[in-house]
């Protein structure tokens, strides 16, 4: 008997501890007995990315004693988006969720996210919603699915003092970059410093749009209805040949071709102590270099200032599908835009009458006049192919003519063939 | 008992003063399934349900943003897809020949060479097999991921202390990118494999040449026969059936191996060491065809099964001789 009773007792306790598990995993928002409202927002900046952001939190935490916020940080997680697909499928998640914009439309066309524009009808944002940058990007079947929160594009980052040296100026076209970076190059130094590895999810892939849109095609296109590769074999080949000469003439280190991350520590230490001459960054990562030196500052991308030369990056807020509390998200989704909040947060905002009262910080002169002439990835976003996709196929195929495994017009001719057998389906 | 004598007193009538009670032979029956079921069940929970979603995910085109259950059935068009892809057969010789065929027969090489000298008397003499077991287990108490990053460092073409030291030694002018150059990537990639790994195949080889009995190298060394003899005709024998235990285990772990081609390169350069566990990945999780990746998985499983019935067959057959 006291035997039965011990197993009944075990049983009983791994039942309540597997409840209690799942309620704590699902990470869902509830309601306390004092009729407080839970919300977790779940972000995948880098944790030392996030003081300012974690700062705004708490001053909400702290007026809004009804409505409190669980900041919960998933860092590090390329399948960010996939992994709240899953949660959120399954009827949990966080009830606020950081998005990249490449994901809202994967996110929207199963529903997971609530349609924010609909919220917004019921109670407005302090900027309309229709003056939020790269609302294109969040936009699917005329609904918008997430809130546009922060901008940003990658712009010229480079040493004043070893440009100085050299007597060199920023370039303002990419065969001006070259030709700037080969005689950099020659004196020793790293002219031009990119990520130049074949990964699906390389920093390249910046450059090599950057390069291609400047010179008025790009990965894929829309002509009239038909999706189909944005450029010839020729044309590809040619943007491969313009890139290897890089490394050929020793603008680049050959190093560079297994350096995946835009935000490298080689490439971020090598601008601020100089070894490095220019490079391409987000903000974020030029704040990181300016904090060993200052003489890290910044200049528009080649051909920058042409409109849609450059790409209108940036992070959205999204609202689970799933949520008990859709309109109290939505009340804090609102207060993270607001000119307030931003006072805080290190970011440009999307919000334009927030965008336009930031004054850009020392050696960000770049983004500032960049930023307006960006374009986000909706030329691509609304394509049959994923970004992800394009990414991966475009860096595999310039890095294959970087080792010398395939030539140019080779990668080139099969860059076409994957893009448009991927555009097939 | 017979199991022919179980049939027959299953299915004998009763006999009229003894007659056995309907519920008890019922229960008795129904005994050893109830006793299996929990293990029947975990094993269904853990493996077969997994094993017919994967099957159910290959037939359909569906994306990991989807609804458990949501997706198109597609037939055998993912597999079509991807046994017509030229990039399949890329990476499956790969996976084949550098990441499974190499990285075994040198980590069964190294590691007997290396079980065999720890067993020499001289450490125990020197009071060293401790030390030496030790710093042998190193790499393997490192996280591979950690073990990856180490070495991306150490073999880093322009701040790399390997090139850092042949340059300063006269042996190169410039640093090599070693995951970045077609001659040299897998070798590194291999290296590094290799280096992580073989303390476990080290540890199996240790532990079945412990168990060889000292009285066969004895009778040998009276025989007249040399080291080499006694390696030939007494250890190997001997090990046989470790050597196939082992190099099943690594096979397969090495075929389905992801994490040092996905952390080192990427795939790259350009889609030189795609394997066929990075194309899975890449298929299901940036393409977001999760019905392509899953066949991918399928075709994998396949020839696993073909790689496990080979050695069973093979390791089974010089036990019995």
């Amino acid at each position: 008997m006291r035997r039965r009773q011990f197993l009944g007792s075990l049983a009983a306790a791994s039942a309540v501890g597997t409840v209690a598990t799942l309620n704590a995993c699902s990470g869902k928002s509830d309601t306390s007995s004092n009729g407080t409202v839970n919300l977790t927002f779940r972000q995948f900046d880098p944790p030392t990315e996030i003081a300012g952001l974690k700062k705004v939190v708490k001053a909400w935490n702290d007026t809004h004693p009804k409505i409190q916020v669980k900041l919960e940080t998933l860092a590090g997680s390329a399948d960010y988006a996939q992994q709240f697909a899953r949660e959120a499928n399954s009827g949990s998640g966080p009830d606020v969720v950081h998005l990249g914009y490449v994901n809202v439309k994967d996110l929207a066309k199963p529903k997971i996210l609530l349609p924010v524009s609909e919220l917004a009808e019921k109670s407005a944002p302090d900027t309309p919603i229709d003056q939020f940058l790269a609302l294109d990007m969040n936009r699917f079947d005329d609904k918008v699915w997430a809130l546009p929160w922060t901008v940003d594009t990658f712009a010229m980052a480079y040493n004043k003092k070893t440009m100085d040296k050299a007597g060199l100026k920023p370039p303002t076209s990419w065969p001006e970059l070259l030709s700037t970076a080969t005689k950099l190059g020659k004196s020793g130094t790293v002219g031009f410093a990119f990520a130049g590895a074949s990964n699906p999810d390389a920093g390249q892939w910046f450059a090599i749009n950057y390069y291609l849109w400047s010179n008025g095609i790009s990965l894929i296109s829309n002509e009239s209805g038909n999706w189909a590769p944005g450029a010839t074999a020729e044309q590809f080949s040619s943007a491969m040949k313009f890139f290897n000469s890089f490394f050929t003439s020793g603008a680049t280190p050959k190093s560079m071709v297994s350096v995946d991350s835009i935000n490298d520590p080689q490439i971020v230490a090598g601008l601020a102590d100089g070894t490095t001459a220019m490079t391409m960054m987000a903000p974020q990562t030029v704040r990181q270099a300016r904090d060993t030196s200052t003489e890290v500052v910044t200049a528009v991308m080649p051909d920058g200032l042409t409109d849609g030369s450059t790409h209108l990056g940036g992070r959205s807020l999204g609202i689970n599908a799933a949520t008990d509390h859709p309109d109290e998200a939505w009340e804090f989704v609102k207060y993270l835009n607001t000119a307030k909040a931003f006072a805080d947060i290190p970011q440009y905002p999307a919000a334009t009458t927030v965008l336009d009262k930031v004054d850009a910080p020392d050696g960000e002169e770049g983004f500032q006049k960049q930023l307006p002439h960006s374009r986000s990835f909706a030329r691509y976003i609304d394509g049959p192919v994923p970004v992800d996709t394009l990414q991966k196929l475009s860096c595999a195929a310039f890095g294959a003519v970087y080792s010398g495994q395939k030539t140019a017009n080779q990668s080139a001719a099969e860059l076409v063939d994957s893009i448009a057998a991927a555009i097939k389906g | 008992m017979p199991s022919s004598a179980t049939a027959t007193l299953a299915t004998r009538p009763s006999i009229g003063s003894q007659p056995t009670p309907r519920p008890r032979r019922h229960r008795r029956l129904s005994t050893p399934y109830l006793l299996l079921a929990p293990t029947l069940i975990l094993l269904g929970l853990l493996f077969a349900l997994p094993v017919a979603y994967n099957v159910w995910l290959a037939l359909h085109k569906v994306t990991p943003y989807d609804a458990l259950g949501d997706g198109t059935f597609v037939g055998g068009a993912n597999f079509v897809s991807v046994l017509t892809n030229p990039k399949t057969w890329l990476s499956g010789r790969n996976t084949v020949v550098w990441l499974t065929l190499v990285t075994v027969v040198l980590r069964l090489i190294l590691g007997l060479g290396l079980a065999i000298l720890l067993q020499q008397a001289v450490l125990r003499r020197l009071h060293l097999l401790g030390v030496a077991r030790t710093i042998l287990l190193l790499p393997w108490m490192i996280p591979p991921t950690v073990a990856v990053a180490a070495w991306k460092w150490l073999l880093d073409g322009r701040t790399g202390l390997v090139n850092k030291v042949l340059v300063q030694a006269g042996v190169i002018d410039q640093g090599i990118p070693f995951f970045g150059e077609l001659s040299t990537v897998w070798p590194s990639i291999t290296a590094v494999l290799v280096w992580r790994e073989l303390p476990f195949v080290v540890i199996a080889f240790m532990a079945g040449l412990q168990a060889i009995p000292s009285d066969q190298y004895e009778a040998a060394a009276i025989d007249g026969a040399t080291s080499w003899r006694g390696f030939w005709h007494v250890t190997l024998p001997n090990l046989r059936p470790v050597i196939t235990v082992v190099g099943l285990m690594i096979t397969i772990g090495s075929f389905n191996n992801f994490i040092y081609v996905w952390l080192t390169t990427g795939g790259g350069p350009g889609t030189y060491s795609q394997v066929l566990a990075t194309q899975l990945y890449s298929t299901a999780f940036v393409d977001n065809e999760l019905g392509k990746g899953a066949a991918i998985g399928l075709v994998m499983s396949a020839v696993m099964l073909i790689f496990a019935a080979i050695y069973l067959t093979v390791g089974t057959r010089r036990i019995d001789d």
